[in-house]
């Protein structure tokens, strides 16, 4: 289904459609081709082993990255070759893997400059103060250098830094990596109150279980192309998706005679905290 | 003692107008990572410049800085878009140095084909008067130099500081993904905050055209000075090239007084040579990034 029926009776194209786009750094070739489809008000997670080329996708659509075939298209229209900036100027947000906020200013200043292409203060204040309720550390160390708040803290003023756009499309790569426990919760517990209001996001998680269980969607990227896509519930219970992405849970360790890949691969998903960070 | 003081009145009052022609060059590289070999030459052409208006219009050259700044800012943008955007993103560093020592050149050889190489000077009312404060002499030329280049200093701080160029500039220094993705264009703030760091060199030329007889080959001295001041203040600071500037304008007169003249003029490297040898990224500088 590429269409949805809205209240009106009338079709309504998709949020975002990318379709069979073709992406890489210089002459490389990362993605192969990747289809994906999401929907107003969805959230969908996207899943894979390191290197599958999620971030790949991700910067395909808030246009870091400028696809060499295929087309991404916004409610329809084609923004294949868009900048960030005008992609921006659509509503779409980017948070990428990196930490990106500007660790030599004010809290207050990073938000500051989430209003960069805002003309008016006072939907830009209007808008902070909105963030605030979901995000009450933006008022609360407004005048701490970024640089000197902790992993989670500064996740959740990238996060509220996104509302200032108000956003149609929030795009988040892997929002909770490097985090504690208790700081990945809140999160998830963000990312889920974000969903609560309306908002559409694709999520890319590496921690895959808990992506999944925040999402709506979800969808299996491997070596640059989509392998499986569907409700993030029927992920969740999928066996072979649980055996390959979701780690070993009690009941389903891989065994020792498993395929080289798919130890890899859970490896790679297996739930133990990731601190190394960009 | 009243001489060494003396030397240190003269000194700090020296190192401030470096402290303003190294702010826009720490600037620069802060932004792009370039070490902008034309900043001397800029700073030339602006006392030549000045000693124009003064001699042809009779306009004052502190006065002419409000009209040599905005110059400045424009020939700096559209330096740094037409020579130094080309270039590949890869071995821009290495081919700048190039680049910005061609800009030099073209500049010197502009100036010596305009006004011959003989040296000028400008030669104002006040240019010999003098205040004495407490039994101590301070020039009038470098008293206003100073006031003039420390308030450019502060208005620079707030550009950056308060304006959404200024964050836009720092933003882009800390963390260039992360600005674009906010809408941030980053070939413009190159441009602009290049034209930014050029237009430092508008006030520093009147005042450098009043303290010192100067030609169209006096750019390789005051690069390398500027050079010493920017390395030892920390590439990409400014905090650390003013103080940096005064620091060594501090030294320079005191050995002078001290010692000899050739060992002022030889003060800079030293100072620079023995910071380095303790503190490879200068006195304020971070191994990583900028500090802007
Ligand atoms: N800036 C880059 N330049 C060159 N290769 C890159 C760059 N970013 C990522 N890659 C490569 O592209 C592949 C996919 O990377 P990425 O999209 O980050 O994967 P994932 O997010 O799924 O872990 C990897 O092999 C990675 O090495
Ligand atoms: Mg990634």
């Amino acid at each position: 289904m590429t269409t949805a029926i809205n209240a009106d009776g009338q079709r309504k194209p998709p949020l975002l459609e990318i379709d069979d786009v073709v992406a890489g750094y210089g002459a490389g070739v990362i993605l192969k081709g990747v289809k994906l489809v999401l929907h107003r008000g969805d959230v969908m997670c996207l899943i894979g082993p390191n290197g599958a080329g999620k971030s790949t996708v991700l910067k395909t659509v808030s246009g870091l990255l400028r696809p060499k075939d295929g087309a991404v298209r916004l409610e329809g229209e084609d923004v294949t070759t868009e900048a960030p900036k005008a992609k921006l100027r659509r509503g779409v947000v980017h948070v990428p893997q990196e930490r990106s906020l500007f660790p030599g200013m004010t809290v207050w200043d990073n938000l500051l400059m989430g209003g960069y292409l805002m003309r008016n203060n006072k939907i830009l204040h209007a808008r902070i103060d909105e963030a605030a309720q979901m995000f009450p550390i933006i008022t609360s160390r407004r005048s701490a250098h970024a640089g000197s708040l902790s992993g989670g803290e500064q996740k959740q003023v990238e996060l509220a830094r996104t509302l200032l756009f108000d956003p149609k499309l929030i795009l988040l790569d892997e929002p909770s990596i490097g985090l504690d426990p208790k700081s990945r919760r809140l999160v998830f517990d963000a990312i889920r109150s974000l969903a609560a209001a309306g908002r559409t996001i694709l999520l890319v998680e590496q921690n895959a279980r808990s992506g999944l269980a925040a999402s709506d969607q979800g969808a299996v990227l491997e070596s640059g192309l989509v392998r499986l896509t569907g409700p993030a519930a029927h992920l969740l219970g999928d066996p072979e998706v649980a055996r390959l992405y979701l780690g070993a849970s009690q009941h389903a360790r891989p065994s020792n005679n498993a395929p080289a890949l798919s130890s890899a691969l859970a490896a790679v998903a297996a739930p133990t905290p990731q601190e190394e960070l960009t | 003692m009243h001489a060494l003081i003396q030397g240190l009145i003269l000194g700090v009052l020296t190192g401030g107008v470096y402290a303003l022609m190294a702010s826009g060059q720490t600037l620069i590289f802060g932004i792009m990572k370039v070490v902008n070999l034309a900043q001397g030459a800029f700073v030339i052409a602006s006392a030549y410049l000045a000693f124009t208006l003064f001699t042809r219009f009779g306009i004052d050259p502190f006065l002419a800085v409000l009209i040599t700044t905005p110059l400045m800012f424009c020939i700096g943008a559209a330096g740094q878009w037409l020579f130094l955007r080309p270039l590949r993103r890869e071995n821009a560093a290495e081919l700048s140095l190039l680049v910005t020592f061609a800009l030099a050149l073209l500049i010197e050889g502009i100036l010596s084909v305009t006004y011959s190489t003989t040296y000028r000077s400008i030669n104002t009312g006040y240019a010999n008067k003098s205040f004495e404060v407490a039994g101590y002499t301070v020039s009038a030329v470098r008293l206003y130099g100073f006031l003039l280049s420390i308030a450019l200093l502060g208005l620079l701080y707030g550009v950056l500081q308060k304006t959404r160029f200024g964050r836009a500039i720092r933003a882009t220094v800390q963390n260039p993904q992360s600005a674009a993705l906010l809408g941030v264009d980053a070939t413009r703030v190159q441009a602009y905050g290049f034209g930014l760091g050029i237009s430092t060199a508008a006030a520093s030329g009147s005042i450098f055209g009043l303290l010192y007889p100067f030609q169209s080959g006096s750019h390789y001295d005051l690069i390398s000075r500027l050079l010493s001041v920017v390395v030892l203040g920390g590439l990409g600071s400014i905090g650390g090239a003013v103080l940096a500037g005064i620091a060594i304008g501090v030294v320079s007169s005191v050995a002078a007084v001290l010692w000899s003249p050739t060992w002022s003029e030889m003060s800079f490297f030293v100072v620079l040579l023995l910071v380095l040898l303790v503190r490879p990224q200068g006195m304020f500088g971070r191994v990583e990034r900028g500090a802007v």
